[in-house]
């Protein structure tokens, strides 16, 4: 018996084995086949973006607005019916807040999932490892954070044609503010900054605006990821005795520097001014930590602007009266919502044409404020906040007061050859 | 002035470094796991406390009641797991940061992954010839050097201690003399696991609660425990410590923070070379 059932099993595999190569046949047929049937799109097919968001790893706190932001705008532009009758589909992929997971999930979602186009990465390393993949396969990449700006140095990552900035950069976010905070409080700037690309290159920027307005640099330090303890920084501000501290730690490290320069009494001598901490940060330090310190962006929960008014009406509507929002997920919102208007004019959506169409379109509609893509280099042109943290806030809709606002910034030319 | 104000900041540090890695100086120190799980306890830890304060409980109950819930969540996992491996430690390491990857997540799913921050219960600092100390830093310093001296006489001077220490120098004969070898690794490692829940209750109001919070230890906790000498609970866990901590102040004063941090870790590396047990274990294998 048992000899006759193995008999059987290998007769079984030789059969299975020849079936397997016809079947194989006909895949590769049909494969070939495949292409002249798929390819011109039906006019209801949906038009696929990929988004690329730190949903798990450090940044994690981050990725929901990041997202929402987006979700939220494609919900508005498909129950309109879409862009030239075609809805808009989202393919997600985790960037796990490392670089080296952004060019794979670039990757996957150019190669596999044949998106049409890009939106996300959060941070600038996760933008400069997806500028080589988008510059290879030629895709539009819509990338939201507000960053350090365009040097020619680090291309592909900026200087790129395909990567388009809806975010401020700091000729925009620190550059406006700068001479009312030096005039209220003086002119000696403490820097303190994690320690990577965007604090390095903000401050080296903040610094050019400051020599010139007469300011000068106390004390400037940067500070590795996952710092536990800040004793030493304290006393070198103390020793140095600054009158602004300019801010651009990052993640965690923001909040452990903040509760403890706060338990260490030193709120009262010292101001504070961070570039990095919005609505989500201010969340997790809480009223008494984070009571009275600035802050300046280019969007705030709590801006008083109709469009605004809107805005988080839908977004509540959607996501929970508690949601968080901020200047990244704005900008993810806008940027889902100029792709669609620069579609909508090219009347196709291949990347040449959406490159083109993206260069100088408008968008009036945006939270802040209507904002402008400049033609050159791919620079958002947006309004900017300076605020200051309610000391007694409750929620994010009373948690900054609104000290001066700019309509309309324009940054310094991108430091690239331009036109892009 | 200026050595005092330098003093204050190397106590500060030195004992809240010891504070966070005395639970695993306990479970890696005395029964050899190399508990991978250790920044999870801790960030356990820190989650109860923030728990607990929610339901407007007394701060220090708060840290307390945490310490007891992360030593039953050890005590479980000893008994379903860990306690299978103890002849293998190096399995441990896998086993243990298994139980990271898990815990991080079921923190995430329970309690989503938002910043939080529990407000320190005694707020503000204090002048001592015009140094600035923050109260709430110093006090948790002086209890944890307390806290460390108090179990290292319970190690020392109890039945208890007498128990573990003869399980350490001979499990065999330990076994054959009467001791119940399994409840001696399981309180020790429960008590390790305590530490941490304490350890993770009482630091949550200096650092920003979010799932990876207790991370930031797991590296330097191991250091201190490695270079203080695996074993040595009182000088082991203050002198590594110190050496982890403290000196990073010392470079700080005449280097920026990058450079004060990596030459921490290089003065590990030449420490072990020249003492591979530790500074604080006297014989040198």
């Amino acid at each position: 018996m048992k000899k006759n059932k193995k008999n059987k099993s290998i007769v079984n595999k030789k059969v299975s084995r020849r079936d397997v190569v016809k079947s194989m046949g006909y895949v590769a047929l049909g494969a070939l086949a495949a292409p002249a049937i798929i390819r011109p799109a039906h006019a209801a097919d949906p038009i696929r973006v990929g988004i690329i968001s730190p949903l798990t790893g450090a940044w994690t706190v981050y990725g929901k607005a990041h997202i929402a932001g987006f979700e939220l705008a494609v919900d508005e532009i498909n129950a309109k019916g879409g862009v030239l009758g075609r809805k808009l589909e989202l393919v997600i992929g985790d960037s796990k807040t490392e670089p080296r997971i952004v060019v794979e999930q670039a990757n996957r979602l150019i190669r596999r999932e044949k998106v049409d186009f890009l939106a996300g990465t959060f941070s600038s390393a996760e933008r400069n490892a997806a500028g080589p993949v988008v510059k290879a396969a030629d895709k539009v990449l819509l990338y939201p954070t507000f960053y350090e700006g365009q040097e020619k140095e680090y291309h592909p990552g900026v200087c790129n044609k395909n990567i388009f900035m809806f975010g401020p950069e700091p000729t925009q976010q620190v550059w406006p503010h700068m001479e009312y905070m030096m005039n209220k409080f003086g002119k000696k700037f403490f820097m303190i900054g994690s320690d990577y690309a965007w604090p390095r290159v903000t401050n080296m920027v903040t610094k050019r605006k400051l020599k010139e307005l007469g300011g000068s640099v106390v004390g400037e330090v940067y500070i590795p990821f996952n710092t536990p303890q800040y004793e030493s920084v304290l006393r070198d501000i103390r020793k140095a005795k600054p009158d602004i501290i300019f801010h651009s730690l990052t993640g965690s490290d923001t909040v452990n520097f903040r509760q403890q320069f706060a338990a260490a009494g030193m709120k009262n001598d010292f101001t504070l001014w961070t570039v990095d901490d919005e609505e989500v940060v201010t969340t997790g330090l809480g009223p008494k930590v984070s009571g009275n310190d600035y802050v300046s962006f280019d969007y705030f929960m709590s801006i008083k602007h109709p469009n605004n008014a809107k805005f988080l009406k839908a977004f509540k509507k959607k996501f929970g009266q508690d949601a968080l929002m901020n200047t990244v997920g704005v900008a993810m919102y806008n940027a889902a919502h100029m792709a669609a208007l620069a579609i909508e004019k090219a009347g196709k959506v291949d990347t040449k044409s959406l490159r083109e169409n993206l260069k100088g379109i408008a968008f009036n509609g945006a939270p802040q404020g209507p904002v402008t893509m400049r033609k050159d280099d791919n620079q958002i042109i947006v309004p900017s906040y300076l605020m200051q943290v309610n000391p007694s806030w409750t929620n994010v809709n009373n948690m900054f007061n609104e000290v001066q606002s700019l309509q309309k910034v324009v940054p310094l030319a991108a430091r690239c050859s331009l036109p892009l | 002035m200026e050595f005092i104000g330098i003093s204050v900041d190397v106590f500060l540090i030195t004992a809240t470094l010891a504070l966070a890695a005395f639970g695993l100086a306990i479970i890696y120190g005395l029964i050899g796991v190399i508990n991978m799980g250790h920044g999870a306890m801790l960030t356990l830890g820190a989650y109860l406390t923030w728990f607990f304060i929610s339901l407007n409980i007394q701060f220090l109950l708060c840290v307390l009641l945490s310490g007891i819930g992360v030593a039953i969540i050890g005590v479980l996992l000893e008994h379903f797991i860990v306690r299978k491996f103890y002849h293998r430690p190096f399995d441990t390491l896998l086993l243990t940061w298994a139980f990271f990857l898990i815990t991080t997540e079921i923190i995430k799913i329970i309690f989503g992954t938002d910043f939080r921050n529990i407000e320190a219960p005694i707020a503000g600092a204090f002048d001592v010839f015009g140094v600035n100390i923050p109260a709430y830093r110093f006090l948790v310093s002086l209890f944890a050097i307390l806290l460390i001296i108090a179990s290292t006489a319970v190690f020392l001077k109890t039945n208890l201690g007498i128990k573990i220490r003869a399980l350490i120098q001979n499990k065999e004969v330990a076994g054959l003399m009467g001791l119940d070898i399994n409840l001696t690794y399981k309180t020790v490692f429960g008590f390790g696991s305590f530490m941490a829940g304490i350890a993770g209750g009482l630091i949550a109001p200096m650092l920003s609660i979010d799932p990876y919070i207790g991370n930031i230890y797991l590296v330097r906790s191991f250091f201190v425990v490695i270079v203080g000498g695996v074993g040595q609970l009182l000088s082991g866990t203050v002198v590594g410590s110190f050496l982890i901590g403290g000196t990073e102040t010392l470079f700080a004063i005449f280097s920026d923070q990058v450079i004060s941090q990596a030459a921490v870790f290089l003065l590990a590396i030449i420490l072990l070379r020249l003492k591979p047990s530790g500074v604080m274990n006297k014989k040198n294998v």
